[in-house]
């Protein structure tokens, strides 16, 4: 029953909508400032079209991860597209997905696809779940050590032995072996990890599970049963706070806070045996290698090149397929379509220390995104 | 015309003149209105958290409230260390707030020329505006690492004699959160303590010292005594708040749902296992959580309770007597 | 009475004298001593409270200070990398909830305060224990029951559902510092109204609460100054946003709420919007508190 055809009359309504829209604007914001971000080269046929979305509020809520990047891109974008006001709170994934099943917001953003029991609970009329990638991010490893200014390096087994409080000295075996050269002091290691249930530690704990299965068995989830010996804090930023004033501590930060903040962070074995410092420039190298990706197998961490840092993720935007109001609708799949390809949102990643969607995602988002259909089953996007 | 009855707080009759006996009426059915409202609110908050937690009760008993292990992954919702870290950063906060609160409170309504009196109060309620999220984030970035480098070793120097003060300085834990629930509780505290203190009639206090009584005596006998029931009052709402504190606690006490084994330790408590979990609990454990909610409600009616007998136990009448309810 | 005494050595009565004297003495001494050292303890426990006071305001004020500029109070909330952005938004929001929270909750919380302090049955006693109970529920919990209350049953966020969780929080502090201040108020002043004919909503209006409105004062000032402050009851209730927005059933940002947020941001400068508005609060309450302060001094003289 989904209507994929695009006819011209459906294309030519939706514009209609959009322009008599774009006249009737209100905006209340008292901001002043010029937004940031430009378009730029060949995708600008849509993503023009993408900005002609109609006037209205949207609503939308959870992970906190991609939060700067969608204030920043949703900036731009009502920036250039006056009348859309949008709406993005970083609730947390799991809250955000809670609202997003009952109602209560327009789309979702997830640092873990909803999975099927997830699914399950939204009603059936409402119909079936668009998931998205909307951004990347790396997870680095940040650790405060006195007195050693040479950059560490772990790799898997090493890490899991010290977040399940097995190695519990910096001076261990494992850890002299991977740094030779390096003094280390014999003072005891403090694990600092999340306290909430966090995409962060969902993403940490995959690797550890890919790369060190043996030897990592408190699984891969967004809530861990740590050790007694792991301080935990809430939320990325209390982890990363704790890391700085907790001396021999060492923690897994998202990598845009660890960038911002000037942390100290670690270089760690990816598969193919290189030890790979997190950056923008190698995460997207390890994102690259898996260039097909759905909501039931997202994971990309320790993939095969020299290139790849092995902690990194993606997160995920959740719309509903059958939009039951057009203009609703229109609004978010447009903003979406816009804020996930280049030359529309993913230009602001950068600046902000997040990771650009490879174009591969990019095309297979774009797919994705025109099978949304509105009240009459035409699709809402322009092709 | 009959003359109406007004029972004042003495009972007594003042005949003579008409008054409306409908307008005093009114007035105490409007109070008891209020009164019932309020009652109505808090029991519509008590079953609406009955309600949610009740699947957790249902499915998994009531002997879960009394374990140990908290596991949400494997279904043990155990909230053992969570009551204990509750109740531990709690009895730490006012064994500090009660004595530092009341010494003070007793120095601004007596001790403090007067000028000083308005601003000196003024400061020490300012820190009843710090939002807690900055509490937090102070204790985590300032006062830990003095906790750890300092505060710590120096306590179990001292005291390591009574067996609290085992394991590593870890700067985070249960001392580190009391310390900082007393600094959010002594605003309470000493508010409201200053006020009642300032409140004694002051012909008790002259009558005292001119029987030769000294400062303190008088201090001691006549005005803490008489202030007693408010000074519980203050009391209650002291320990309420720390009781309750959420996302201070969270920030600096590590969350460590194990039993703690010295007041150095990370622990947890059930505020901060709420505010942690919320968000991403569904089915049993959301429940589990409310149930722990529960929880910390009879708590609370526990800790009020013992604070009442004890107050009750020591109530003497006295011209200015304060009924203890 | 007196005795006619030959021999002063050995009379009785002088030796008792003696004896009761030099006892008088040394006690006077000894109560002396601990009065000194009862008060010195006093003065001591003083000190040790402005400590932290001074550490937290100290710590506040220097992170917060340099958020603090035009943009900072009269613009709305903008992202990381735009200049010139600020929380008026946040104000805003805090008002309204605010006014909303304290206009429901003062009234309310006084009225039972009256009621507390005027009664002495079982009624009374149970209203007591519940409210010094509620005092002690977790911010969070007050904040998913206002989720559940009315964001679930509305079907949207929104600043009225905050305003019913902080007013919540405010209440049974407004109940129980009323009461105690109410009671405060010597039982001779209040029959002194009734002695000359007045009902008791008239005693009550004219007489016992001016001669309790310090103390109401500041309960219904810590009630304020915890509400607005309080962040755990808004997270679940009025959502946030980064528009200005008026309308209570609308969802609204609020002071603490970006305290919150903006202090788990990545961003330093962001970060620091935190800390501004964290002074903010501590400043408005300051103001809140000397303002109160003038007004019942006003009030007090208006009434001699």
């Amino acid at each position: 029953m989904v209507v994929r055809s695009l006819t011209a009359a459906g294309a030519v309504a939706v514009l209609g909508i959009g322009l008599t829209a774009c006249s009737s604007s209100s905006s209340t914001t008292t901001t002043t400032a010029p937004p940031g971000g430009s378009l730029s080269g060949g995708n600008s046929s849509y993503l023009s079209a993408d900005l002609k979305a109609p006037a209205g509020t949207l609503l939308a809520a959870g992970s906190t991860f991609v939060q700067p990047f969608f204030n920043s891109a949703f900036y731009s974008y009502t920036g250039k597209n006056p009348g859309l006001k949008v709406n993005y709170q970083g609730v947390g994934s799991g809250t955000g997905i809670t609202d997003f099943q009952s109602g209560t917001v327009d789309f979702a953003a997830s640092d873990v696809p909803m999975s099927a029991s997830d699914l399950a609970k939204v009603p059936a009329s409402s119909g079936p779940v668009v998931q998205i990638p909307d951004i990347l991010g790396g997870v680095s490893i940040s650790y405060d050590l006195p007195g050693v200014t040479k950059q560490l390096k772990f790799d898997a087994p090493t890490l899991a032995g010290i977040f399940d409080g097995s190695i519990k000295t910096w001076n261990a075996s494992q850890i002299k072996a991977l740094n030779p050269g390096v003094s280390l002091p014999s003072n005891a290691i403090t694990p600092e990890v999340r306290a909430d249930s966090s995409g962060t530690t969902y993403i940490f704990t995959d690797y550890l599970t890919t790369a060190a299965p043996s030897v990592w068995t408190l699984g891969a989830a967004k809530t861990i049963a740590w050790p007694s010996t792991a301080v935990q804090t809430p939320k990325n930023s209390g982890v990363a706070a704790s890391i700085k004033s907790t001396p021999y501590s060492i923690g897994y930060v998202e990598l845009d806070y660890a960038i911002a903040n000037h942390f100290t962070y670690a270089a760690i074995k990816n598969a193919a045996g290189s030890f790979v410092t997190p950056s923008p420039a190698t995460v997207a190298a390890d994102a690259d290698q898996k260039p097909t990706i759905s909501p039931t197998n997202f994971s990309i961490v320790n993939e095969p090149g020299t290139a790849s840092y092995p902690i990194a993720g993606y997160s995920w935007a959740i719309l509903l397929e059958h939009q039951t109001s057009a203009t609703i609708g229109a609004q978010v799949v447009k903003l979406l379509d816009w804020t996930t390809h280049t030359g529309g949102g993913q230009d602001l990643a950068a600046s902000l220390y997040y990771v650009a969607l490879p174009p591969a995602i990019q095309n297979q988002n774009r797919t994705e995104l025109l099978t949304v259909t509105g009240p009459n089953g035409a699709a809402l996007l322009t092709k | 015309m009959t003359t109406a009855t007004v029972t004042g707080t003495g009972g007594r009759r003042v005949a003579g003149r008409r008054r409306s006996v409908l307008s005093d009426r009114a007035y105490r059915g409007g109070l008891a209105a209020c009164v019932l409202l309020f009652v109505a609110l808090v029991g519509w908050f008590v079953v609406a958290i009955v309600i949610q937690a009740r699947p957790a009760f249902s499915t998994l008993g009531f002997s879960w409230i009394f374990q140990k292990t908290w596991d949400p992954t494997h279904n043990h919702f155990g909230l053992l260390p969570a009551i204990l870290g509750t109740l531990e950063t709690t009895a730490i906060a006012m064994v500090l707030a009660v004595p530092i609160g009341l010494g003070t409170a007793l120095s601004l309504a007596y001790l403090i020329p007067v000028r000083l009196r308005p601003p000196l109060s003024t400061a020490v309620e300012l820190l009843a505006a710090v939002p807690s999220v900055v509490y937090g984030l102070w204790g985590l970035i300032a006062l830990a690492p003095i906790w750890r480098s300092t505060v710590e070793p120096f306590l179990s120097s001292v005291l390591g004699w009574t067996s609290l003060f085992n394991g590593p300085n870890s700067g985070n834990g249960l001392l580190l959160a009391g310390c900082i629930l007393f600094v959010m509780v002594l605003p309470t505290m000493v508010a409201i303590s200053r006020d009642v203190l300032a409140v004694v009639p002051v012909e008790q206090v002259e009558g005292a010292m001119a029987l030769g009584a000294t400062r303190w005596q008088t201090l001691r006998k006549v005005v803490l005594r008489d202030a007693r029931t408010g000074i519980l009052g203050a009391f209650t709402l002291a320990t309420g708040r720390a009781l309750g504190e959420t996302v201070a606690v969270a920030l600096v006490i590590g969350n460590s749902p194990y039993l703690a084994h010295s007041l150095k330790s990370t622990a947890v408590t059930i505020p901060a296992l709420i505010v942690n979990s919320f968000g991403e609990a569904t089915g049993t454990f959301r429940s589990a959580l409310f149930g722990a909610a529960l929880v910390l409600l009879v708590i609370g009616m526990v800790v009020n309770s013992v604070a009442r007998l004890l107050v009750r136990r020591t109530a003497r009448t006295g011209v200015a007597s304060v009924a203890v309810a | 009475m007196s005795t006619l005494v030959l021999d002063a050595s050995t009379d009785p009565i002088l030796e008792r004298r003696r004896r009761v004297q030099s006892a008088a003495t040394a006690s006077l001494a000894r109560r002396k001593l601990a009065s000194r050292v009862a008060l010195g303890v006093c003065w001591l426990a003083l000190a040790i409270a402005v400590v932290p006071l001074v550490a937290v305001i100290a710590y506040v004020v220097t992170k917060g200070l340099p958020a603090w500029s035009s943009d900072f109070f009269v613009h709305s909330t903008v992202p990381e990398g735009v200049p010139g952005g600020g929380i008026f938004n946040a104000i805003a929001g805090t008002l309204v909830i605010g006014a909303v929270a304290t206009g429901a909750t003062v009234p309310f919380g006084v009225a039972c305060g009256l009621f507390l302090a005027e009664s002495e049955g079982r009624l009374a006693a149970a209203v007591r224990f519940v409210a010094d109970v509620m005092t002690g529920m977790p911010s969070i919990t007050v904040g998913i029951f206002g989720y559940i209350a009315i964001v679930l049953t509305t079907g949207s966020y929104s600043g009225l559902a905050g305003a019913f969780a902080i007013g919540i929080i405010m209440l049974p502090i407004v109940t129980r510092a009323a009461e105690t201040a109410i009671r405060g108020v010597p039982v001779t002043v209040s029959e002194a109204g009734f002695a000359l004919g007045a009902r008791r909503s008239t005693v009550a209006r004219r007489v016992v609460l001016p001669t309790a409105l310090p103390g109401v004062i500041t309960g219904v000032l810590l009630a304020i100054a915890r509400g607005v402050g309080e962040t755990a009851p808004l997270l679940f209730t009025i959502f946030g946003s980064q528009y200005l927005e008026w309308n209570p059933t609308q969802p609204m940002d609020a002071i603490p709420f970006v305290v919150y947020t903006n202090s788990s941001q990545p961003y330093p400068d962001l970060v620091q919007i935190a800390w501004g508005a964290a002074l903010l609060l501590v400043a408005a309450v300051l103001v809140l508190n000397i303002g109160s302060r003038l007004l019942a001094a006003w009030l007090r003289r208006e009434r001699a």
